[in-house]
């Protein structure tokens, strides 16, 4: 812990970062009881609102919704998704990419054709292909697409870690000592490689924002009311001469969470990985 | 040279492999779920015996490893076959061009932004915790942090609508060619530099430092070479070596913004092609844009890598996987 | 290496060539060209269109008859004469003299192949339920055409108007040249065409009346994003955009050089599944309707107060139309409305799934302006939204609550068999109910213009007393440069582009 803040002190850039992204999550944990209109109430006598007037603090769209409520509750949405995608394409990818390493061979070599064949086609087209066909955008659907779209990265990094680990002495002595295969994978391997796993997981948790508000935009992302950042940069751009708080607020929200996990990932990568 | 043939050889052959799985994948995919071609043409008057009729008429009752065998065969022959959502209208006649927008405008994005991104990581770099470095990296950061679609509906604003100085929409005019109209790649390609610039100068400029901090490098500047003679001649080449893979791992990236802004700006490509295609579940048309994607994609993946073994004497191709 | 680079430039330059093949060159200054930006059409063959564009197919087919748009009445094409006397046996007599664009004859066969067209089930004809009432067609002679209908339908002619009816020639293979090389005897003719990406027309030299059409060229755009094409229009490279949104109207009004125009209204049936629960009972129904306040729809959905572009009412039938009852306007009335919803065994209030499309448009402003004023009185809609494709093809008439894009019809009793029949094919609300489908038979076979007015007066009394329908009107917006005259689009959809002219 100390070293954790000693390093803060050597980035001061990830200070920044880190108050953002708690005050992301602040937001989307308490954000709907602070203001005073929901994402989806209409003020119909108040459309396309400049900011400040009429209690709505960053103005309103053409359907007169407050932009300040639909960001909050935005960020609900695509903190979820991100965050599951995140965890949910880790897991997959740690659970593939560790078999896959650790008994080598055959396993292996079956895993690496199937990366391939998944890393063949981009992973926003993957996704687009997929969701477009089965034509359904749930949470659920959209973050299961996703997750597995990012697997190969995730799986080859895991893999990447475990064979680096793999001729320790540790491993081979608790393979002496007649442990499971599933016991020294996951219980002996997976602590001592924490670090590089963790980084991976928060490049992903920046990419998937960036892919779900992508998807909002062909199409096949989330489905309103689910409000989506993305997406009402989308809707809005009709009036952006008009009403260009509708499309700049929602675009620096993307844009300062994208941001403040990079900064975080960057810092998480510089503590985890450069200390050992 | 005849270890790299044997490998690009072997490479391949398992993007054949691997074609051959996807399109049997998105095949089935499409086979599984609900909603087909009979229905979207049929639209609000699909009822279940009109659409069996349609589906007889389309060859669509036929047992799906048969449709696929047949579309196989078509493939293999050079023939991508007809679009069985647009009866008559062959697949050959409206894809190709489309790969050839695509492309240019692949090529466009990819000749702005890997020099841009490499000269001002290298700059970055060189003058560590600088004034420079802090404006070049938070550049980067923030250029990084925002989707192309974003970054394109910034830009059609600024130079599209208030300044009046590029073509908001990437439309050829009829009649005419995409080379005689070559002003409007620069919109589409510059939103997908951005992001692309972003996490590539990141890369070239920690690349650059870890080498400017290396023995070799501050031994050489000790010894009283000039800074400029030691970046020339020793650093540069060492630091933009990892850049060449970092640019390949990023091609997907790259095509998937392709489609991005082919959608934006209404640009012809094979990105909004798929589009419709998927819309209208038309599988021959899907899987033939899905096929020509992934063949580019891994054939510049392959080129990168290539290329990295070729500048880098000391890395061995080792059967595509690194 | 060398070698690689020779290879890669070879492959680059053998996928660019046919880049360099460019057509001819854009129009001459002294022709009249007229360029139009419209959505990415889906399919385009007559019969199957599904009427996402029409500036294209509406320039290269024509009907026997088309809708004067001054008039509102019916004005001849290629059938200069029609009669009935019971509304079963219709003779149609032909222009003589019109070719198609390959040079063969317009005769009685081609109408006769037209028609029997919509029964044939590999074509998968949109209209092929309107037309299974034709029992049989007569040829007498190359210029007349007797259809016999097997029941009465006073009407029948104005079916003749849907953009699904063009004329095509017995004699061309549809089913193969259909969406690559359309062909017929329209004002104009294809001359170059790229599916998905744009089309150009020359004039038709041959075209039956020497003095249209009035323009030599139309080059049409197809750009997927409204907003793409309005600012095409906005720096001069083309002249005409469809399907514009009323925001986009508000920003084009300030712009000179540029109108936007309505020329007529689309409608959205929200639909009450009354097989469903809680639609079943008629004062959830009520509930519902008293819940919703026109003006704040009106606002939010189109930017426009409630009756400048906007219109609602509780029946099928537009406001704008002759049929159309004058009905008081519900005023919103929460209390009422929790009133009735309680008394229909809903005291805590009640769950109920919306679909629509949302990509269709005001599909998603709609839904979640129903939402929002549904919800105080009780009512939580669950919003489910799917592309067009998927909505009506996977869940539209099996759901609860729906939101679908009705076009508008010059005779709305083609409408009513269809939607609000017992047993009719697109029965969203799934009623049947004796006294609405007995009514529906009377309009539809009734000769009297007067009392069928009567039946139709009735009929919207019914809906509004317990019908399972709000009937929310939307405008059709073109926008179009002031150089473009005499732009002519009546209800059916169809631009009649060739009186068009360009200053």
């Amino acid at each position: 812990m100390k070293y954790f803040f000693y390093q803060l002190k050597k980035y001061p850039l990830a200070i920044v970062g880190i108050t953002v992204l708690l005050l992301w999550i602040v937001v989307a944990m308490f954000g709907p009881v602070l203001v005073n209109y929901t994402h989806t109430a209409m003020d119909s006598n108040h459309q396309m609102t400049a900011p400040g007037l009429y209690g709505h603090l960053l103005g309103t769209d053409n359907m007169g919704r407050d932009i300040l409520a639909r960001i909050v509750y935005g960020s609900r949405s695509i903190l979820t998704v991100a965050l599951m995608t995140s965890i949910f394409s880790t897991i997959l990818g740690v659970l593939l990419g560790f078999v896959a390493g650790y008994f080598s061979g055959k396993v292996d070599a079956a895993f690496l054709r199937a990366m391939d064949i998944l890393m063949a086609i981009p992973p926003l087209v993957l996704s687009m292909v997929v969701l477009g066909i089965l034509g359904d955008s749930s949470i659920i659907t959209l973050t299961l697409i996703v997750s597995i779209a990012f697997i190969p990265a995730t799986a080859r990094v895991s893999r990447g870690v475990l064979l680096t680990e793999k001729n320790q002495e540790y491993v081979s002595s608790a393979r002496i000592r007649g442990e499971s295969h599933l016991y020294i994978m996951f219980v002996e391997i997976l602590p001592n490689t924490t670090g590089p796993i963790i980084v991976e997981a928060t490049a992903r948790f920046a990419y998937s924002i960036m892919m779900v508000a992508s998807l909002g935009f062909l199409g096949v992302g989330l489905q309103p009311p689910t409000p989506d950042w993305g997406m009402m940069v989308i809707e809005n751009k009709s009036i952006i001469s008009q009403a260009p708080w509708a499309v700049l607020f929602p675009a620096l929200a993307i844009a300062s969470l994208v941001i403040a996990i990079s900064i975080f990932s960057d810092f998480v990568s510089k503590v985890l990985i450069h200390e050992r | 040279m005849n270890r790299t043939l044997s490998i690009i050889i072997r490479r391949l052959g398992s993007l054949l492999v691997t074609l051959a799985v996807m399109s049997l994948i998105i095949f089935m995919l499409v086979e599984i779920m609900p909603g087909d071609v009979a229905q979207m043409i049929l639209g609000q008057s699909a009822t279940d015996e009109a659409v069996h009729a349609l589906r007889e008429a389309r060859g669509l009752n036929d047992p799906v490893l048969l449709r696929y065998a047949r579309w196989v065969g078509g493939v293999v022959t050079g023939d991508l076959g007809e679009s069985i959502y647009m009866q008559g209208v062959s697949i050959n006649s409206i894809l190709w061009r489309r790969v050839g927008h695509s492309m240019i405008l692949a090529l466009t994005a990819f000749l702005i932004f890997v020099p841009l991104s490499m000269i001002f990581g290298v700059l970055a770099g060189v003058k560590e915790k600088s004034k420079t470095d802090s404006i070049i990296s938070f550049f980067g950061l923030a250029t990084m942090a925002l989707p192309e679609f974003v970054s394109g509906v910034f830009l059609i604003s600024i130079f599209g609508v208030q300044l009046k100085w590029l073509p908001i929409v990437s439309v050829i005019p009829i009649g005419e060619s995409l080379f005689s109209n070559l002003e409007i790649l620069v919109m589409p390609a510059l939103s997908v530099t951005f992001v692309m610039f972003g996490y590539i100068s990141r890369m070239q400029r920690s690349s650059m430092i870890q080498v400017m901090h290396s023995d070799y490098v501050r031994a050489a500047i000790l010894k009283g070479m000039p800074t400029r003679y030691v970046i020339f001649r020793h650093a540069l080449k060492n630091a933009l070596l990892p850049t060449i893979t970092i640019i390949g791992m990023n091609m997907g990236w790259l095509f998937g913004g392709l489609v991005v802004v082919e959608t934006l700006f209404g640009y012809p490509g094979m990105g909004s092609l798929l589009m419709t295609a998927i819309k209208t579940r038309d599988v021959p048309l899907i899987e033939a844009c899905v096929l020509l994607i992934t063949i580019i994609f891994s054939l510049s993946t392959m080129v990168t890598d290539i290329l990295y073994s070729y500048l880098n004497p000391r890395v061995r191709l080792q059967g595509g996987q690194k | 290496m060398k070698r690689t680079a020779l290879i890669l430039l070879l492959l680059v330059a053998m996928v660019t060539t046919p880049l360099f093949a460019g057509g001819d060159k854009e129009a001459k200054s002294s022709e009249k060209v007229i360029r139009i930006a419209e959505q990415v059409p889906g399919l385009i063959t007559p019969g199957v269109w599904d009427g996402q564009v029409f500036s294209m197919n509406s320039s290269m087919y024509e009907y026997l008859v088309e809708i004067n748009v001054g008039t509102g009445q019916l004005d001849p094409v290629l059938a200069t004469d029609w009669s009935t006397t019971d509304g079963k046996d219709w003779t149609f007599h032909l222009r003589k003299g019109v070719k198609f664009h390959d040079g063969s004859d317009f005769t009685s066969k081609d109408v006769q192949y037209s028609l029997e067209r919509t029964q044939d089930p590999t074509i998968g004809h949109l209209k092929k339920q309107d037309f299974s009432v034709v029992q049989s067609i007569e040829t007498p002679d190359d210029y007349t055409v007797i259809i016999h209908l097997k029941e009465s339908r006073p009407t029948f002619v104005y079916q003749l108007t849907d953009y699904n009816m063009a004329m095509l020639s017995s004699e061309y293979d549809y089913a193969k040249y259909g969406e690559s090389k359309p062909m017929g005897t329209g004002p104009f003719m294809m001359s170059q065409y790229i599916p998905k990406e744009s089309i150009a027309m020359v004039k038709n030299p041959n075209y039956w009346d020497p003095a249209l059409p009035k323009l030599d060229k139309i080059l049409i755009y197809f750009v997927g994003d409204i907003d793409a094409s309005v600012s095409m229009l906005e720096a001069g490279r083309v002249d005409v955009v469809t399907f514009v949104t009323p925001v986009i109207k508000n920003r084009l009004s300030k712009i000179e050089g540029i109108s936007v125009i309505s020329p007529y209204q689309e409608q959205r049936f929200v639909a009450m599944n009354v097989d469903m629960k809680p639609w079943d009972d008629n004062r959830v129904r009520l509930a519902f309707k008293y819940a919703m306040d026109p003006q704040i729809i009106a606002k939010s959905v189109t930017q426009m107060n409630l009756g400048e572009g906007a219109q609602y009412n509780e029946t099928p039938i537009m406001n704008m139309l002759s049929e159309y009852k004058e009905l008081p306007l519900r005023q919103r009335d929460i209390p009422k409305a929790k009133a009735l919803l309680a008394e229909a065994g809903y005291p805590d209030g009640v769950s109920v799934a919306l679909y629509y499309a949302s990509d269709h448009p005001f599909g998603k402003e709609l839904a979640q302006t129903l939402k929002e004023l549904a919800l105080p009185a009780g009512f939580d809609l669950e919003l489910k939204g799917f592309t067009r494709d998927v909505y009506l093809s996977q869940y539209w008439l099996n759901v609860p609550t729906s939101i679908t894009g009705w076009g508008g019809r010059i005779d709305p009793s083609m409408l009513l068999g269809l939607a609000f029949k017992g047993g009719g094919p697109w029965n969203e609300s799934h009623l049947n109910d004796k006294r609405i489908n007995d009514l529906i038979d009377k309009i539809t076979e009734e000769i009297d213009v007067q009392t069928r007015m009567g039946y139709y007066h009735e009929l919207q009394d019914i809906f509004y007393a317990e019908g399972a329908l709000l009937n929310v009107q939307v405008p059709y917006l073109v926008a179009i440069n002031d150089r473009v005259v005499d732009y002519r689009q009546p209800l059916t959809m169809i631009p009649q582009y060739k009186y068009t002219d360009i200053r």
